[in-house]
């Protein structure tokens, strides 16, 4: 007899899927408990909120809402009215302007970091459309990337914000993280991607896709107000989407792959990076800082992933030093 | 960004990191990030609420309707509540991960 005893096909459930189910539910217990325990004491709260037409359950939803709709009417100021700056125009970075202040020697990115310190609110925070395109026109003129906050009407949550450090992701069945030379240390994720694997197998795998891992970054597209009802189209449109991520506190600038969704809002982080994205960003020990994060709008697919080293460019509308 | 006023005050990458070793699918990571996400309000809601006035629930709550990302909450809990309430709702969820990762701990021995 080939098949096994009726009692011994628990031996086939999988491990993992046992212990998600049992942490599901205990978790679920748990919520209910307090749920139930908010209802009796709160009722006038539960009432109130049902009213207003909020669950508790969905305040991050109703939160995303009201951002999203402050954003686009431009009427939406989180920070307090006396930490609002008038922002500069894009022609403060101008090679006219900056040799009369004396600073036409200054490297570029020592240039938008001292601006980025001078203008972006020290603790992160949703930015305006205002502010939004002054960083828009400061990277296009100083490093040369096309990026921009909102594109083809898509805009995330937030655009600054902390990231953190992600692990390598696998990038085909059977990937460990001995194929991730030379970033060992920071591991290979146990699940997968929000996209799955790469490539279905070792050998299908690309020079682009081998990149895509390399160079990828994590966003909060869960948390997007229409994440659910405009799928599969919001999806699609995330897949590989091609970000820059400026570090504000050194400049330094990557252009990464949106590859995973996260991280969790409870981990007090807003976007992530993979190893490489996070070593170019702010060294060996760089785990966590604040960073704008926009799309790269690159329709012809030029842009390369990969650190941007505009140090070394020469753009006309400023004319850089060379290193 | 999906903001709450509290958010600052909840560091859960331990939890994070446990979801992720458990999780094996996207899906299944999103299901137990979203629960953890409701039993946090719950019990952040609860905790001010226990400690507010009664007299000025409807207050907060209209302003927090209003503006559920808005950190000057916390201020004007302070202003009501006259206690350091950001330290203690910190130690309340600071708590809430312990137990949290105990019951992570406890899905993972039973394999």
């Amino acid at each position: 007899m080939s098949g096994k005893q009726p009692a011994q096909t628990y031996f086939d459930i999988d491990k993992r899927k046992v212990d998600f189910d049992y942490l599901r539910n205990r978790l679920k217990i748990k919520h209910l408990e307090a749920k139930k325990a908010f209802a009796e004491k709160y009722p006038h709260v539960e009432k109130f909120l049902a009213k207003k037409g909020v669950e508790i359950g969905k305040l991050r939803e109703h939160s995303a809402k009201i951002i999203g709709a402050g954003a686009l009417t431009g009427s939406l100021l989180l920070a307090s009215p006396a930490s609002e700056k008038a922002l500069p125009s894009p022609e403060a970075l101008d090679k006219g302007k900056l040799k009369a202040e004396g600073r036409e020697a200054d490297l570029p990115q020592k240039l938008l970091v001292d601006t980025l310190g001078e203008f972006l609110p020290q603790k992160t925070r949703p930015l305006t459309r205002l502010e939004e395109k002054f960083l828009e026109q400061a990277f296009e003129s100083v490093m040369g990337v096309k990026a921009r906050a909102g594109l083809e009407g898509e805009h995330l949550n937030t655009t600054y914000g902390l990231i953190g450090a992600e692990q390598h992701l696998k990038r085909f069945p059977g990937d460990s993280v001995a194929n991730h030379k030379p970033f060992l240390k920071e591991g290979i994720a146990p699940g997968l991607g929000a996209w799955g694997y790469f490539a279905p197998s070792k050998d299908k795998m690309t020079r682009e896709l081998e990149e895509t891992e390399r160079w990828y970054a994590v966003v909060q597209t869960l948390y997007l107000p229409d994440w659910n009802s405009r799928q599969p189209y919001l999806r699609d449109w995330y897949k590989y989407r091609k970000v820059l991520i400026v570090n504000t506190q050194n400049g330094n600038a990557v252009i990464a792959a949106i590859a995973d969704s996260g991280p969790a809002a409870w981990t007090g982080k807003h976007f992530g990076g993979s190893p490489e994205v996070m070593e170019y960003l702010g060294g060996p020990r760089y785990k966590k800082g604040p960073v704008v994060l926009f799309f790269v709008d690159d329709p012809e697919n030029r842009v390369p992933l990969g650190p941007v080293d505009y140090n070394k460019i020469n753009l006309p509308s400023l004319a850089l030093r060379s290193l | 960004m999906s903001k709450l006023f509290f958010d600052h005050l909840i560091v859960y990458e331990e939890v994070e990191k446990g979801i992720d070793r458990v999780a094996k699918s996207q899906e299944e990571r999103d299901e137990l990030w979203q629960i953890v996400d409701e039993l946090v309000h719950h019990r952040a809601l609860g905790f001010i609420l226990a400690r507010l006035p009664r007299a000025h629930h409807e207050e907060f709550l209209e302003k927090f309707h209003q503006a559920p990302y808005d950190e000057g909450l916390l201020d004007y809990l302070k202003e009501k509540i006259g206690e350091n309430l950001e330290e203690l709702l910190r130690e309340e969820l600071g708590g809430l991960a312990y137990e949290l990762l105990e019951e992570i701990t406890g899905s993972e021995q039973k394999k």
